[in-house]
């Protein structure tokens, strides 16, 4: 199949489709089947998934731009709003469905609440045992460590690094 | 899947190495002083971020990917 067929028969398809690029060899494309087969289910009437041999179609993946599987694209009206490689968690992968459902790109997955009382806690234990051994040369190392584990509990609720990063993606395409 | 990499990256795993990474600053910091001490409590800062971030440093040694979530998606 060309890029220009299969372009075609995502746009002539009535539902958005999340398109998996997979192999029988891949050991992480079979890893994510079930999970696969479970958000089918759950998507099913809603968002259809195709599934798209590599080894069958080496120039459609080729011209996809697809390097590595597990690929999963996600298409709406025949435009790809999501892309993803490699084995991932079901919420992950959810995402992709729901992308195609939506047309927004999938939401960056933020920390639990569970975890960022974690990251506080040990951040603020490893801070703790740092100062309580006085603070004195690499000590200091020690503390930084806490401090970074702290902040990676509330980074995605931090403006400055929201700006910083927001900045940084303007820089780089 | 090694049973061993299976435990590590299980929430009991995850805890083990958080608390072991833990005890390890803390030996190093407030224990034992010194440069010895200080490379004690950088080692046991591997096992702690790796544990609080869902890694497993070792798993590629068994074949298995380093990402937590990739190994239990892998049983």
């Amino acid at each position: 199949m060309t890029k220009e067929e299969f372009e075609q028969k995502l746009r002539a398809h009535p539902r958005p489709v999340v398109v998996d690029f997979w192999a029988a060899w891949c050991a992480p494309c079979r890893a994510i089947e079930s999970v696969l087969e479970q958000l089918e289910k759950e998507y099913a009437g809603r968002v259809d998934t195709w599934k798209v041999n590599a080894d069958e179609e080496i120039e459609l993946l080729r011209s996809l731009h697809v390097y590595g599987i597990p690929t999963l694209i996600a298409y709406r009206d025949g435009k790809d709003v999501a892309k993803r490689t490699g084995a991932a968690p079901m919420a992950t992968l959810a995402s992709l469905f729901e992308s195609a459902l939506t047309g927004e790109p999938p939401k960056k997955m933020a920390p639990r609440f569970a975890d960022r009382l974690l990251r506080l806690g040990v951040g603020l234990a490893v801070i703790s045992i740092a100062v309580l051994s006085g603070l004195s040369g690499l000590h200091w190392l020690v503390a930084a460590v806490g401090t970074g584990i702290m902040f990676t509990a509330v980074y995605d609720r931090c403006p400055i690094w929201r700006a910083l990063t927001a900045q940084f993606k303007r820089t780089s395409v | 899947m090694n049973p061993f990499v299976k435990f590590m990256a299980s929430p009991a795993g995850r805890i083990t190495r958080i608390v072991a990474g833990i005890v390890l600053v803390a030996l190093g910091l407030l224990v034992m002083h010194g440069v010895g001490g200080i490379i004690v409590a950088i080692v046991g800062l591997v096992p702690l971020v790796a544990g609080l971030f869902d890694f497993c440093v070792f798993a590629p040694l068994f074949g298995a990917p380093m990402s937590g979530p990739k190994i239990r998606g892998g049983k």
